[in-house]
């Protein structure tokens, strides 16, 4: 649902009384589901008598491109509109985002923000990893989607269920916005119901930290400043200096890596010549060998293989390597 | 006849030099990414692309450039326009002598369907019947991918996009027939015509190659399996191009100053093993199977053949 409504009577969460608004930024990459999470967070809140609000945001169509997407949800109506700058909750789909700077997920995040990371690490073993100031909390939901529903990328659902359990939402509702909002997408009744089992085990399953609402945390207004002169050499990038998108790494879109046996591995460079990335290069002894920052993990030269080679390792670090 | 290629019969061959660097922010297993990939081994890095907007936008994205060669941005349907600029003035500075003639380089026009089908096929044909010396690059995903997946004349019957969704007033989903450009170039009589497949790496090296000894407009239609657009695992970008080929759907030809020879006889296996892989078609088959419409496709395939065949019987 989108724009802002009233539903009908309220029931007991933390969610106050007045103009106080919960404010949930969801982080993802393109085709994890994080638009939809935001709206089965709203269609949930909504249907316990709750304002809601979503909306989401992102450029190019791509898999793999950050999206992110905003609910609110408040007892009285909502006067915010726009993207979140500072959210009570961050739910981020993908970890590797968190250091990704065009994805913004640090944004706004202060020591009351909690933040919701799908990972296989604990709260405290992520942040010995990165620095995030707000209260942290894990769930390794591509697991989950992997069991439970066969597709690494399925989490809409599961980041629904988990956001609506940390606003204090009720079971029944997040049940109910799943089967909704997935109807709309044209989604079959038994993956819908799949869906609905496997949201109820996140439910359950998340560890709580306390969300509080958020009236206006807005930084203060910054005061205008006139730019010194920077000469067009310094100031402007070079891009007269060839094949220089090689020094990006594209590993955090990986969810598995491929790893090659090379005692398996016949040289026919099947591999090599089907890899869209060009991260596949060929060592003096004739042999491929995947160069891991340049692997978008879409496992080509797994499906190419004919020795079955290529093998699939599922990329459980917080920063891919 | 059965065609043979000259060089490309190894695999090994394929140069190991890489012109289409990592890091680009296209999607995990692009099947246009691949071919362009396989192409610019060929092409060398002596070359000006002039890049339609579409996909490909996401090749150069400031300040970052995946291409030791250089790259000029134009509106969709202005890119062979802009191939015409840039082969002019080079001719014109080395008639003046003011560039040294080893220094003339390639100029490849890349664009998608939209582009190619659609917005710039005037700009194409007149830059065709010009003669104007250049390579036409279309990375074909059946759809108006970068914008989010929409209608292009080169959607195939029955396949959905976000604007010929599967409804009720029209449950195949797309209703048109996919635009044969490769017969309208044909039309104009141009020197090469090829059409390649990702998954058929030789057959795409030995046509670029072959492309090269002729003067004048050099076109190939990419077949461009998209995870994105087509709703499947990238895992299966090379099995969706294979059966695009092996069920005949994409044949790969080429076109010899309008002389048409197809480059691989596939066996023709049932549509079906193509359409199912792809979320796109998954309407024709839950929750009813649609037989008309799939029948409709396997029929056009097969009529396709037919004309071929005699084709080739009568010469």
């Amino acid at each position: 649902m989108a724009g802002a409504a009233r539903g009908a009577e309220p029931s007991s969460t933390n969610i106050k009384e007045g103009p106080a608004v919960i404010s949930v930024r969801f982080h993802g990459r393109g085709g994890q589901g994080a638009k939809t999470a935001s709206r089965i967070l709203g269609t949930a809140a909504f249907s316990e008598g709750f304002t809601a609000q979503d909306s989401p945001i992102y450029g190019a169509e791509r898999r793999g491109a950050p999206v992110s997407a905003f609910t609110r949800i408040a007892k009285g109506p909502i006067r915010e509109r726009g993207i979140i700058i500072c959210p009570s909750l961050v739910v981020v789909a993908d970890a590797s985002l968190i250091g990704d700077p065009a994805a913004r997920v640090i944004e706004g995040i202060d020591e009351r923000t909690a933040v919701f990371v799908n990972s296989p690490l604990t709260g405290e073993q992520l942040h010995t990893r990165i620095s995030l100031p707000g209260r942290l909390t894990t769930l390794d939901l591509t697991e989950v989607a992997v069991r439970e529903l066969g597709k690494r990328s399925a989490l809409s659902a599961l980041l629904g269920a988990v956001a609506g359990r940390l606003v204090g939402l009720r079971s029944e509702s997040i049940d109910h916005a799943v089967a909704q909002e997935l109807a709309d997408l044209g989604v079959d009744a038994s993956i819908i119901q799949r869906n609905q089992t496997a949201a109820r085990h996140c439910y359950e399953a998340v560890s709580l930290v306390p969300v509080e609402t958020s009236v206006h945390r807005g930084p203060g207004p910054t005061p205008l400043r006139v730019p010194a002169y920077e000469p067009p050499t310094r100031g402007t990038a070079r891009i007269t200096a060839g094949p220089n998108s090689a020094i990006r790494s594209v590993s955090g879109w990986r969810t598995y890596r491929p790893v090659l046996r090379p005692d398996l591995c016949n040289g026919c460079w099947l591999c090599f010549a089907n890899c869209p990335e060009g991260a596949i290069t060929i060592k003096p002894d004739g042999k491929p060998a995947v160069y891991y920052p340049h692997c978008k993990g879409c496992l080509d030269c797994v499906e190419v293989c004919p020795t079955d080679a290529m093998t699939v390792e599922r990329e459980t670090d917080v920063t891919n390597k | 006849m059965v065609w043979e290629p000259r060089i490309f019969k190894d695999l090994h061959q394929i140069p190991r030099v890489e012109h289409v660097f990592p890091g680009t922010p296209l999607c995990a297993g692009c099947g246009g990414l691949e071919s362009l990939r396989l192409a610019a081994k060929i092409l060398g890095n002596r070359v000006v692309y002039v890049n339609a907007a579409g996909c490909f936008t996401n090749l150069a994205s400031f300040p970052f450039t995946p291409l030791d060669a250089s790259w000029l941005y134009t509106t969709m349907g202005s890119a062979p326009a802009g191939a015409q600029g840039v082969r002019d003035a080079l001719d014109v500075l080395i008639a003046k002598g003011r560039l040294p003639k080893e220094e003339d380089v390639t100029v490849v026009v890349l664009g998608g369907d939209g582009s190619t089908y659609d917005m710039a096929l005037s700009s194409t044909s007149g830059a065709i019947t010009r003669h104007l010396d250049f390579y036409y690059f279309c990375y074909d995903n059946e759809a108006y991918g970068n914008t989010g997946v929409q209608l292009s004349p080169a959607t195939p019957y029955g396949a959905r996009t976000t604007t010929s969704p599967c409804a009720v007033l029209h449950p195949v989903g797309a209703m048109q027939e996919k635009k044969d450009i490769f017969e309208i170039w044909r039309a104009h009589n141009p020197p090469y015509i090829a059409t390649v497949s990702p998954r058929f790496p030789l057959d795409l090296e030995e046509k670029f190659t072959r492309a090269a000894a002729y003067q004048g407009p050099k076109l190939f239609l990419g077949f461009a399996a998209c995870p994105t657009g087509w709703l499947f695992d990238p895992a299966y970008t090379p099995d969706v191009a294979r059966l695009a080929v092996e069920c005949g759907f994409w044949p790969l030809k080429e076109a010899i100053n309008g002389m048409v020879t197809h480059t691989y006889v596939p066996k023709l296996s049932p549509v079906e093993n193509y359409l199912k892989l792809q979320g796109r078609f998954r309407h024709l088959f839950e929750p009813t199977l649609q037989k008309e419409a799939i029948a409709h496709i396997q029929g056009s395939v097969n009529a396709y053949w037919e004309r071929v065949n005699l084709a080739e019987r009568t010469g």
